[in-house]
């Protein structure tokens, strides 16, 4: 297995190295000049080519993509055109928000969404499983800033529970730092939630098929011991492969949240250097997440051979 | 249903809910000392010689003083400097620096300090480029007193140096001021009334100012960047919020307390709350524009330029921008903002009155053209550029034009619009701005009325009859003589088309009650604001 991973890890370096490559070339042909933000609206056009000077945008495409990638392998994502901060610094100042709501997403998901599912699938075509499908079809239909514009007005302005907006770090305490992700969370994982409870059900409805089943219940076994010990974790390997798919999903519905609850993430952080055109930021972002999918998808491989021991590496 | 109008139902029924309400929300336990503001945009960075955005000269004026300081009557007025002699014949200016002023790091504000400043700032600056231009020496006479030697007279010397257009002529510590003005600076000491806290800089989120102890204010009462700064609280944070909707539940639940720039959209949800104050933030406004290229046809030809003047409702431009409020927008059948000194309508007829369709039609043909696509770029980020865009469409293809709308964002119509190749291969026909109106009070800062050809702003328009009044006013001796000069100047750029004013717009700001001391002007003065608990 440590040498599967290892191969594993080491299989990403050409991956990483693709997408380098083809961020830094779509960045590159893409229309827009940092330059000419940054001089502002007033700015004569030899103002701009001089800052483009001085920011190095004006050579050539293999000079520019050599020292970058130079950079990269000393491990130093460069600095950013507009802030002149490290994108080390700036990525590091916006992972924990990131991090913090895309955690506490995860855990609700996976609490709130296999139960139903297992619930809905065991009471399957009665009411119970209409609603709790119906729920799904809501939470999928909904987009995450209406779900995030209600659960602010219900809870925040009008209960006043919870704040509108902003994140506070965990290292100021437990609670100042769940208030600030209970909403985020809850509308970030709606979707979520929604795909997962859908997949556990229709892939729990296919193992309560089978003649283990049959066979547990016949020797007398509980209704819970059948539903969670014997049918969830032989239906367990989809739901993992869904879970882990689905956080692409939760990084993209991360960039409409951090705005809707004004949280400095990594979304906005995308979105301000993809909108600013800054590219070392947008560069170094793109290659955390590309590493942080690879890393994701080798997880999930890891989980198959503990939930079925019949897979092995 | 779109994501607006959601965001506005939601905001309005927290805000009808909020009303009444007086209750303290949550985070509303912060310190009083605390101003929690929300800026019309995000920090991206902090050199405001380097970087002209309006958001960064904003943050500027708070860490780094000016020597003069323009004042609400647009008059230069003394701010670092003690006092100033010229010579005679108005080529040799001598100023002396007040006594005890220092940087944030401690150290004194001296001569070679400004010198250095200057010089950054007159490699960027327009008004500076002039005075280089005219330089023959910039030098430091001894620790208070510089001089600077010029070739011939520069009348505007003292708005130079303290006008409020970006950039400003900002004084940094020598070692700082001697970066290139193209590239950034890393060290951020000034000797204004706010230090920058650094390490608590989040960009795209959050900036913040603490107050600096050893700053002496001026006696004079504050009016913009004149006066004394008298800083009331601790500490300002800049809170970034990109949604209006956050921005604005935020404000009624006491989680900020100033919001610079609401959205017209929001503003009756905020006026319904009894906490919240809401007044024109900016008295100076802002211009709505639309540039047509001077180049290629068809407005290489100033018929088909004065025939979509002839054929456009600036009421259209403003209904679009700012909704139903008649407060926040008027008629602007001229270049300069109004209800300042420099006022003009000289020559404005032309977007007076009724629109004559039929006649812009004729004169349209006359000008030759013959249905060649008209490449439209609109910035679909911007919801001023949309706004104006969208009526430009609907103009040009009531005047039977063939519009081809390129609906981008305003990275690349930034990008875009420098280009001189022809339409068809990455040029342009036409795009959209708006200028801010303190950026159009006078000729110096307002690069956009500028019709030298080639050295023009983008667009190119070439108006020597322009040009010959924009150097008028630069010699104007007095207020009689500039009038004179801008009246003809705003006849000459309205028939040669220089560029056309879509109509004058202003916009809120908004405040929870338990602040005071705002003040209207072209930018967030945080000196004499102060906040009880």
């Amino acid at each position: 297995m440590l040498s599967y991973i290892l191969r594993r890890i080491v299989a990403t370096l050409p991956v990483m190295a693709i997408v380098a490559l083809f961020v830094f070339s779509l960045l590159y042909i893409a229309p827009g000049d940092p330059a000419v933000v940054i001089a502002g609206d007033q700015a004569s056009p030899e103002d701009v080519e001089r800052i483009r000077q001085g920011l190095g945008l004006d050579r050539p495409f293999l000079i520019q993509f050599g020292s970058w990638v130079w950079r990269i392998l000393h491990g130093d994502l460069g600095t950013s055109i507009f802030t002149n901060l490290p994108v080390s610094t700036m990525i590091g100042q916006r992972l924990g928000p990131t991090l913090s709501l895309m955690i506490i997403t995860l855990l609700l998901t996976i609490v709130i969404a296999v139960p139903l599912g297992v619930v809905a699938a065991w009471k399957a075509g009665s009411l119970i499983d209409r609603a709790i499908m119906g729920f799904a079809v809501f939470g999928f239909s909904l987009p995450v800033f209406v779900v995030g514009y209600v659960l602010a007005y219900v809870f925040a302005l009008e209960l006043e529970w919870l704040p509108v907006q902003g994140y506070t770090p965990l290292t100021e305490g437990l609670w100042p730092w769940l208030q600030n992700l209970i909403l985020p969370s809850i509308a970030l994982g709606c979707v979520y939630i929604a795909l997962i409870a859908r997949i556990t059900r229709a892939t729990m409805l296919e193992v309560l098929q089978q003649d283990y089943i049959r066979t547990a219940r016949a020797k007398g076994l509980g209704q819970g011991g059948i539903l969670f010990i014997h049918a969830l974790k032989n239906a367990a390997v989809p739901i993992v492969t869904v879970i882990g798919i689905g956080i692409a999903l939760l990084i993209g519905g991360a960039v409409v949240t951090e705005s809707v609850f004004a949280i400095p993430g990594l979304g906005r952080l995308t979105i301000d250097a993809i909108l600013r055109r800054d590219y070392p930021v947008i560069q170094g972002i793109v290659l955390l997440f590309s590493f942080v999918y690879v890393l994701v998808n080798l997880m999930i491989d890891v989980i198959y051979t503990l939930v079925d021991p019949r897979i092995r590496y | 249903m779109d994501r607006r109008t959601v965001l506005k139902g939601l905001a309005g029924a927290g805000g009808l809910a909020l009303t009444g309400i007086s209750a303290p929300a949550l985070s509303q336990g912060a310190s009083a000392r605390t101003l929690r503001f929300v800026p019309q945009a995000n920090l991206a960075n902090f050199d405001p010689i380097w970087g002209t955005q309006y958001v960064v000269r904003n943050a500027a004026a708070l860490v780094w003083d000016t020597l003069y300081g323009i004042d609400s009557t647009l008059t230069p007025q003394r701010q670092m400097v003690e006092s100033e002699q010229v010579s005679d014949d108005g080529t040799i200016w001598t100023f002396k620096l007040r006594p005890g002023l220092k940087f944030h790091d401690g150290e004194p504000v001296l001569s070679k300090d400004v010198v250095a400043s200057l010089t950054r700032w007159a490699a960027r600056d327009p008004m500076g480029l002039m005075l280089k231009g005219l330089q023959q020496e910039l030098t430091a006479v001894d620790d208070r007193t510089f001089k600077w030697v010029l070739k011939q007279p520069f009348p505007k010397m003292l708005y130079a140096l303290g006008k409020n257009n970006s950039p400003c002529a900002f004084i940094m510590p020598e070692r700082i001021a001697q970066t290139d003005p193209f590239k950034q600076i890393g060290e951020y000491v000034g000797s204004g009334p706010m230090k920058f806290a650094k390490g608590e800089w989040v960009p795209g989120a959050k900036a913040v100012f603490e107050k600096f102890a050893d700053y002496v204010p001026r006696q004079e009462k504050a009016s913009w960047l004149a006066g004394g700064k008298q800083i009331l609280v601790d500490r300002v944070e800049w809170i970034v919020m990109p949604d209006a909707a956050t921005a604005a539940a935020a404000l009624q639940n006491g989680e900020v307390d100033w919001w610079e720039s609401p959205i017209a959209d929001l503003v009756p949800v905020l006026k319904k709350n009894k906490n919240i104050s809401v007044d024109i933030g900016d008295p100076l406004g802002n211009i709505g524009s639309f540039r047509m290229n001077f180049l290629y046809p068809p407005f290489n030809d100033v018929r088909a330029r004065r025939a979509v003047l002839m054929a456009m409702n600036q009421e259209d431009y403003m209904r679009a921008i700012v909704g139903d409020d008649n407060s926040l927008w008027k008629p602007l059948p001229g270049f300069f903002t109004p209800d300042t000194p420099l006022y003009s309508e000289m020559g404005g007829d032309i977007l007076k009155g009724k629109r004559n369709l039929d006649a812009a039609k004729k004169l349209l043909a006359e000008s030759g053209y013959s249905g060649q696509p008209v490449t439209c770029l609109v910035a679909q980020d911007q919801p001023i550029t949309k706004a104006q865009g969208d009526v430009t469409a609907d103009l040009l293809k009531q005047l039977g034009m063939n519009v081809d709308f390129v609906a981008t964002d305003w990275g690349t119509v930034g990008s875009r619009r420098a280009a001189k190749t022809p339409p068809g291969q990455g040029g342009w026909n036409m795009f959209h701005t708006w200028h801010a109106g303190a950026d159009c009070t006078n000729p110096a800062p307002y690069t956009a009325i500028r019709a030298n050809g080639d050295k023009a702003w983008f667009g190119w328009p070439n108006s020597p009859a322009t040009e010959k009044e924009v150097t008028s006013w630069f010699e104007a001796k007095n207020i009689d003589e500039e009038k004179a000069a801008i009246g003809r100047l705003n006849k000459a750029a309205m028939d040669d088309v220089v560029y056309a004013p879509t109509g004058f717009f202003l916009s809120y700001t908004a405040w929870r009650k338990n602040i005071s001391g705002i003040a209207k002007g072209p930018l967030p003065f945080f000196w004499g604001v102060s906040k009880s608990a």
